[in-house]
């Protein structure tokens, strides 16, 4: 018996008709009064319009909305379903948070400041000083001062989730710290994840900083690295006794703004974006935050899924749809590659159908182009038949762009899963990108196929104006600076290829371990359900001001 | 040899449709008549009868510089009069619409000069001088590229390619644009392109039957025709990819190729 589809709930939740009739009704269902939300919009507009005296928002204004059945969507492997407004990044406190807590993480290791310490000034650096700075930091980074008698500091309650956490490879090391200040990769990640995650970091003990998200509201990603590094030195002058003007201070200072790793790389001026910004995160770094694998290692096509929901919301929706395009935003677009179960649908037939032809994950030989080139045949096909075979789930993607995306998701995942290697998971997001325009006659919109129709020369390529490793790419690779729905498969490629491997990490082990800390306030192990969360009004974000408002 | 232009590869109906829309030698077939002051009022740039507007001068008293590229073309009668430059978009539903919108660029691009055409998944603009687009207006509601229920003439809020058809068959269009008229089977435009209610109603025909449409379409579908059961369509998209890839990595490796 065939498998059920995974979509298929989805689909019933939002039609009457069977998943697969073609024909349907329109005009009939109340117009926009058929959405709870957008009643309390109109409501809530019009409460607004009254006290204000300058006309709101108007549902009476543009093209009626509602003239279709209005369909919830449900966020994928969850039971949770929403409606489209609970998705916009502006009305989702979960998907703020999300980028929240990107940003205001800033990595500092700890060794060049100890060694400052121990070889310039003579001090010694012990277990017990360790734990009395990590108190003190834990002190100053949220807003606490203490080398000055009078002086103002920042309100605990705005600043409850700013903190400092340090990890390390050395186990011996981190038993000595006090429970409390550490992130325990033995006790957070599986054995063999966690043995390769202290190989590749070392006897290096690391600072995981989490600077208030207000802050990072308030100012930009950039504050992030000198918030962090005014604190840290100031913890520095506290815990170890040292003079406030004394040169070595200047290194301390020095070093944990600059030898600090941002979550963000710098963009160029023709961005129009200062640092730690998300156009600056290479999709192998967001797939580093992505933790499905960490809690559920036995499955890869979770731990993709994820990883693409995160480039979801993070690169298409706040950073392109918000950040570069302004506006309404990306929403409705974005969405289908988290929602709905239909990109789920495709990569769970990709893996079933790379152990049953291709030998299983990561057995596909990558200089076996014409092989691999079949398999993105396979799954982009299996796709686009799907759509025409189910219209609920064609017009669930009712945007040419977002089919284009989803199928092309699926065949680079399937390409990177198969091989292990993430630039044959690109390269079949192409030849899908190709197909799929051969196959219906249609892709996406203009610029979405310009940079589409040219990518197969690139996937590949490694010399420096053409190409690089898909895990560094990010939303500022030239051809991807203005891909919009593109760049949630993009973070899902190089994800789906090093959990294939059996990595522990995409590219970067100490961000890896920065983001297994349960202490965030966002969960980067269930990224999906916390955007639902968000859009069911139950996620409690941190950086609210209520603390500082008179009721 | 002489090079023998091609046009499409592929055995399949939707393969042979392609190859045919794209040959400008083969006339495409006229399956209704739409009068021509009711074209232009379902494109709503202007009202039938009124004059073009222009923006600049006629040609011939413009003073052109002496330009070889001048000599060598010959401007469209709208670019000799000086009118504006508008559009025509039609919008093609994905269940078997006769035409989709790659194969419309392509189509337009092989068979007409003095156009600019913007393709995306759902529409397709074509914009043009304003005389001549009229003329290319019309040509494409009453050819069999159209059908009423399937093909939508729309400026604004175009989407509804990909939905399901409503009771009647026709693809849905947020402004209701047309109407399904049940007297006569017909379907009626009720309002312009961007949903400017129009003083009379304008009947743009009957839909043709699926089992017809199935015929006439461009597009491969799994409850169609597969494009996996055209060897040939097949292999030239993989093998496009391939050439591609090679040339962007290695490209001696493209050598026998």
């Amino acid at each position: 018996m065939a498998k059920e589809k995974l979509f298929m709930d989805a689909c019933k939740k939002k039609f009457k008709e069977d998943p697969t009739d073609t024909h349907t009704k329109f005009y009939c269902y109340g117009g926009w009064k058929q959405s709870a939300r957008k009643r309390e919009f109109v409501e809530a507009a019009n409460k607004i319009a009254k006290q204000r005296g300058i006309p709101m928002m108007n549902q009476d204004i543009g093209v009626p909305l509602g003239q279709r059945s209005w369909m919830p969507y449900q966020l994928s492997h969850t039971d949770i379903f929403v409606e489209p407004d609970d998705l916009h990044c502006v009305n989702n406190a979960a998907m703020q948070q999300c980028w929240d807590d990107i940003r205001r993480t800033v990595l500092v290791g700890l060794d060049s400041p100890h060694q400052t310490i121990e070889r310039r000034l003579g001090k010694e650096v012990t277990p017990e000083t360790i734990n009395h700075y990590l108190e003190t930091v834990n002190h100053t980074m949220p807003g606490g001062a203490v080398v000055q008698e009078h002086m103002a500091e920042i309100n605990p309650a705005l600043a409850y989730d700013s903190y400092v956490k340090v990890f390390s490879g050395n186990d011996e090391l981190i038993d000595e710290i006090d429970d409390c200040y550490v992130i325990d990769i033995n006790k957070l990640f599986p054995a063999a994840q966690a043995e390769q995650l202290k190989k590749a970091i070392g006897n290096t003990i690391m600072q995981a900083v989490r600077v208030p998200t207000i802050v990072g509201r308030l100012m930009d990603g950039g504050t992030v690295s000198r918030h962090s590094a005014m604190q840290i030195s100031m913890a520095f002058i506290s815990a170890y006794k040292l003079a406030a003007g004394e040169a070595a201070i200047a290194d301390f200072a020095y070093s944990a703004k600059h030898q600090s790793i941002n979550m963000g790389t710098m963009m160029p001026a023709r961005r129009a974006r200062g640092p730690n910004e998300p156009g600056g995160i290479p999709f192998g770094v967001l797939a580093d935050c992505a933790q499905s694998d960490r809690v559920y290692p036995d499955d890869p096509g979770r731990a993709a899924l994820e990883a693409v929901a995160l480039g979801a919301v993070v690169f298409d929706q706040i950073y392109l749809g918000g950040y570069m395009s302004g506006g309404v935003g990306f929403t409705q677009y974005s969405t289908a590659a988290y929602t709905d179960n239909i990109l789920e649908d495709y990569t769970y037939f990709a893996i079933d159908h790379i152990k049953d032809k291709y030998g299983g994950l990561c057995q596909l030989d990558p200089n076996n182009f014409d092989k691999l080139i079949q398999l993105g045949y396979e799954v982009n096909s299996y796709a686009l038949e799907m759509y025409e075979r189910y219209p609920a789930a064609m017009e669930a993607h009712f945007g040419g762009s977002q089919r284009a995306t989803v199928a092309a998701a699926a065949s680079g995942i399937a390409g990177s899963m198969a091989t292990g290697v993430a630039d044959c998971g690109v390269n079949l997001w192409y030849l899908s990108m190709l197909q799929q325009k051969e196959r219906t006659g249609r892709l996406g919109f203009y610029g979405y196929d310009l940079q589409d129709q040219c990518g197969s020369a690139n996937s590949l390529a490694y010399r420096s104006d053409e190409g690089l490793p898909m895990e560094l790419r990010g939303p500022n690779y030239p051809n991807y600076a203005m891909n919009v729905g593109h760049l949630s498969g993009y973070t899902g490629i190089p994800k789906a290829a090093h959990v294939a491997r059996g990595d522990a990490f995409t590219v970067n082990p100490l961000i890896r371990v920065a983001f297994a800390d349960p202490a965030l306030v966002f969960d980067f192990a269930n990224v999906t359900k916390e955007f639902g969360r968000g859009g069911l009004r139950e996620f409690k974000p941190a950086g609210e001001r209520t603390a500082i408002i008179m009721e | 040899m002489a090079y023998k232009r091609q046009f499409y590869p592929g055995t399949t109906v939707p393969a042979v449709n392609r190859r045919r829309y794209l040959d400008p030698s083969q006339n495409l077939k006229k399956l209704r008549e739409v009068a021509m002051d009711d074209v232009v009022r379902i494109l709503g740039h202007r009202q039938p009868g009124e004059e073009y507007k222009s923006i600049h001068p006629p040609l011939e008293e413009a003073n052109e510089p002496d330009c070889p590229i001048r000599q060598l073309v010959t401007p469209l009668e709208g670019a000799k009069k000086g009118d504006r430059v508008r559009y025509v978009q039609f919008t093609d539903s994905v269940y078997f619409a006769p035409i989709s919108p790659y194969q419309r660029a392509w189509m337009y691009l092989s068979r007409y000069r003095g156009i600019d055409t913007g393709t995306l998944s759902g529409r397709q603009i074509i914009e043009m001088r304003e005389r001549d687009l009229e003329v290319i207006a019309k040509e494409f509601i009453e050819n069999e590229t159209f059908d009423p229920a399937l093909t939508g003439i729309r400026g604004a809020t175009v989407h509804g390619h990909a939905c399901r058809l409503d009771e009647n068959g026709l693809m849905f269009d947020a402004w209701q644009r047309y109407e399904w008229d049940a007297k006569k089977g017909e379907v009626v435009y009720v309002k312009d392109q961007v949903a400017l209610p129009l003083d009379k109603r304008i009947s743009v025909g009957k839909p043709d039957s699926m089992e017809n449409l199935k015929k006439r379409t461009t597009i491969f579908r799994a409850d169609g025709v597969d494009m996996r059961d055209d060897k040939e369509v097949t292999m030239y998209g993989l093998r496009i990819h391939k050439l591609r890839t090679l040339a962007g990595f290695q490209p001696f490796a493209m050598k026998g190729e």
